[in-house]
């Protein structure tokens, strides 16, 4: 009876060792070590109770609690990728507000101010129409806006090439997470099948689950087995100790990176997750900002050159030649004839009239034009609410993620709370431990001191 | 509420966050001066600020083609106040001439001082401004305007135009133009009025004085009241006119400008009302959030060094 009661007391003692040892692990469940006292035998003199008995390891375990903590790793894995992205996309937007003293506040640094430059440039010329360093001004202010609206657009790019890869990147993370739950399934069903609980593998297998919620939104149902089955996007891909399906990324229609199952072949429609922020991002907020800069580029381009082809330059040459090249943010540039001969630029309206500035005036009034392919909006307008608009959907989920993070952070404190491990606790239980561990070996030196008398009264 | 290690440190991290975050923000807007400096801090003010500074560095442009304008318009008047002085003292000879008293003499120096009026007259036709434009050539400012031709005594005999009758126009606000070309001749009947000849007023200075001057070489005084005096009254009325037009665009150009100041004046406040941070209200807060902070640290700190571990021997 003492020795048992040694042993369970060891094993109360173990269990606290793997409590504190695991006091800063989050996923970890408190155990605890259920005992009860040993069947008593029935004696004349009426029951005698025969010790103590460990009868199981006990989790604190809340399913539900753990259920909400991964849906909110999927919310939060979505926006966080969202979050990166859209601040590297400000990032390459270069619109950032400086102060100084001697022009007050101002972002000079972006498309912005470039348009300005460009116009206010054919406003000076419009003055002196003939003026070389005039024209050299308006070639030069027209080429730093075309690099700009280059420069932006091969930022957004980058974006677009940096969210593929993350998808790619996920995607590998997810499968290893989706297999190592299977094989941890795996050894959890034997130990279940031997009549016995691994609580660590469950605690890694919670902590691989939630990994896994933080790449895409998942679905868990627990086996009366001790199987985890996972499935994304409605596919099972773990069930029991097998991986039936996995993740793969795949290019659509639209030529653009997208998620299927890889043995079920079925596109996947993620609603959370850091794959699935990604996608929304690249074909959000950086698609629709990509497409309103190009938006805003063509139409300069188109704008400009048609009121251009109706001048002549100081050489009183019409060319057919246009001023801005290309077609979009990315390949929007200036002719190069202008750029290396500023009297071939076609600032008057009348042939064999040089000093005429009708072409060049009305290139400047552009500025001031609301153009019907930009919703009626002056150029510079466009340019100001599609920035506004871009900075209301960062600010949106910046605010998300403010929001998303208090719930995280309750969750987790909840969790803490219910399932933590507690050093006072666990200490005075060791202690309780070590007293009862003293108490029973006492008990078994009085038996052992008992039986020696016993011995010695015979001998005698 | 069971209250665990980890309950204790992760709620104490995620307190230290918070305030580490707050004071990093307020500490960025204490240093610049800025309650908004990216888009994502407040898109509607972002936006904003950007048409402001849109529309300001248009209104400072304006301000510069104002200064352009205004020299060359300061160019023309001082051209036209003088040709004004040389058309009336050519005026009061013609008079002179046709009350009939004056000798032969007379009337010869009259026509050399009359032939030397025709080449000042000539020389203020072909003034050219700091750009080395011609300003009474039209739009056409890279040719000479006015060229004379002379008989075997260098008198001028009479005076072509080789400009045009177009005038630029010139933005100096948002819809608002205004032209400081004057042509040298007009005889179109439309467009800009020339300042030397215009068929609708009938001025024609250079062939009134050319005339003048060969009447008064003739002694053709008869000709000098009855044709030249008149003609030449009408030719001062017609430059009187111009320079008081010219009058009209300095002024419309001064109130230009100071429009153009006064919007940018606002626009600037407007701009820093939207953008500057409330330095009172951000260094209080600032101050709150230290103390905050330091209150996290502290209590944290002590509560965290004291467990159970300490008391067990």
């Amino acid at each position: 009876m003492a020795g048992q009661s040694l042993s369970v007391e060891t094993q109360a003692t173990a269990v606290a060792g793997q409590n504190l040892a695991n006091v800063s692990n989050p996923a970890y469940a408190d155990e605890q070590l259920q005992v009860q006292a040993a069947p008593s035998l029935d004696t004349t003199s009426g029951d005698e109770g025969t010790g103590v008995q460990a009868t199981k390891i006990t989790q604190l375990w809340d399913s539900l609690l753990n259920s909400q903590i991964v849906a909110e790793d999927s919310v939060s894995g979505s926006l966080n990728s969202q979050q990166s992205a859209l601040q590297q996309t400000e990032a390459y937007l270069n619109e950032q507000l400086s102060s100084s003293s001697s022009t007050g506040t101002s972002s000079s640094n972006g498309l912005a101010a470039d348009l300005s430059g460009l116009f206010n440039s054919l406003q000076t010329l419009s003055t002196d129409p003939t003026s070389i360093p005039d024209r050299q001004a308006v070639a030069q202010s027209a080429q730093q806006l075309t690099q700009q609206f280059n420069s932006v657009s091969s930022g957004l790019t980058t974006v677009a090439s940096d969210l593929n890869t993350s998808i790619q990147n996920g995607v590998t993370s997810s499968n290893n997470d989706l297999s190592q739950i299977a094989a941890l399934n795996e050894q959890i069903i034997n130990a279940q099948a031997d009549g016995g609980t691994d609580n660590n593998l469950i605690d890694q297998r919670e902590k691989t689950i939630e990994d896994l919620a933080g790449y895409a939104n998942i679905t868990t149902s627990a086996q009366s087995n001790g199987a985890v089955n996972v499935s994304i996007g409605g596919v099972t891909m773990v069930a029991d100790g097998a991986t039936p399906d996995s993740l793969q990324t795949y290019t659509n229609s639209s030529g653009q990176l997208m998620i299927q199952a890889q043995n079920a072949g079925t596109p996947l429609t993620l609603t959370g997750g850091s794959i699935e922020g990604s996608i929304t991002a690249r074909d959000g907020q950086v698609a629709t900002l990509q497409n309103s800069i190009n938006t805003l580029a063509s139409t300069l381009i188109t704008q400009f050159n048609s009121v251009y082809s109706g001048g002549y330059d100081l050489n009183n040459n019409n060319s057919t030649q246009d001023f801005f090249t290309g077609s979009d943010a990315a390949s929007i540039g200036v002719n190069s004839t202008v750029v290396n001969d500023p009297t071939t630029f076609q600032a008057s309206g009348t042939s064999g009239d040089t000093g005429d500035n009708t072409v060049v005036l009305s290139l400047a009034n552009l500025a001031s034009q609301s153009l019907s392919s930009l919703s009626n909006q002056t150029l510079s307008q466009s340019y100001a609410a599609t920035i506004g608009d871009f900075g209301s959907a960062l600010q949106s989920v910046n605010s998300q993620i403010s929001n998303s993070t208090a719930v995280s952070q309750m969750l987790a404190t909840q969790r803490s709370s219910e399932t933590g491990v507690d050093t006072d606790t666990e200490m005075t239980n060791l202690m309780q431990y070590q007293k009862a561990y003293e108490a029973s070996a006492e008990l078994v030196t009085t038996v052992n001191q008992m039986l020696e008398t016993l011995i010695d009264m015979k001998t005698e | 509420m069971r209250v665990s290690s980890s309950t204790f440190t992760g709620g104490f991290i995620g307190e230290i966050q918070q305030l580490e975050q707050q004071q990093n923000t307020l500490q960025e807007q204490a240093s610049s001066g800025l309650s908004v400096t990216l888009p994502s801090d407040n898109p509607s003010v972002m936006s904003e600020v950007l048409n402001l500074q849109t529309n300001g560095a248009a209104n400072t442009q304006y301000q510069s083609n104002i200064t352009q304008l205004q020299a060359s318009a300061t160019t023309s008047a001082t051209a036209m106040n003088s040709l004004q002085t040389i058309v009336s003292q050519v005026n009061e000879i013609a008079t002179n001439a046709s009350s009939g008293t004056a000798s032969s003499t007379q009337l010869s120096t009259y026509a050399s001082e009359v032939e030397a009026c025709i080449q000042q007259a000539m020389q203020l036709g072909n003034t050219q401004d700091a750009n080395g434009n011609y300003i009474f050539g039209g739009t056409d400012s890279s040719t000479k305007p006015f060229v004379a031709t002379t008989d075997a005594n260098g008198n001028v005999t009479g005076v072509s135009y080789k400009g045009n009758t177009n005038v630029n126009q010139n933005d100096i606000g948002l819809s608002m133009t205004v032209a400081t070309q004057v042509p040298g001749e007009n005889t179109t009947g439309s467009g800009a009025e020339g300042l030397f000849a215009d068929s609708r007023t009938g001025a024609d200075l250079f062939k009134d004085m050319v005339s003048l001057q060969q009447n008064l070489a003739s002694g053709d005084t008869s000709a000098i009241s009855s044709t030249n005096a008149p003609a030449l009254t009408n030719d001062e009325n017609n430059i009187i006119n111009q320079i008081s037009a010219n009058g009209v665009v300095q002024s419309a150009l001064t109130a230009a400008n100071t429009m153009a100041t006064s919007q940018n004046t606002n626009m600037t406040t407007e701009i820093t009302n939207d953008t500057s941070a409330n330095m009172a209200q951000t260094m209080t807060e600032l101050d709150q959030t230290q103390t905050a902070y330091q209150a996290a640290l502290e209590s944290g700190t002590m509560v965290m060094s004291v467990s159970l571990l300490n008391y067990l021997q």
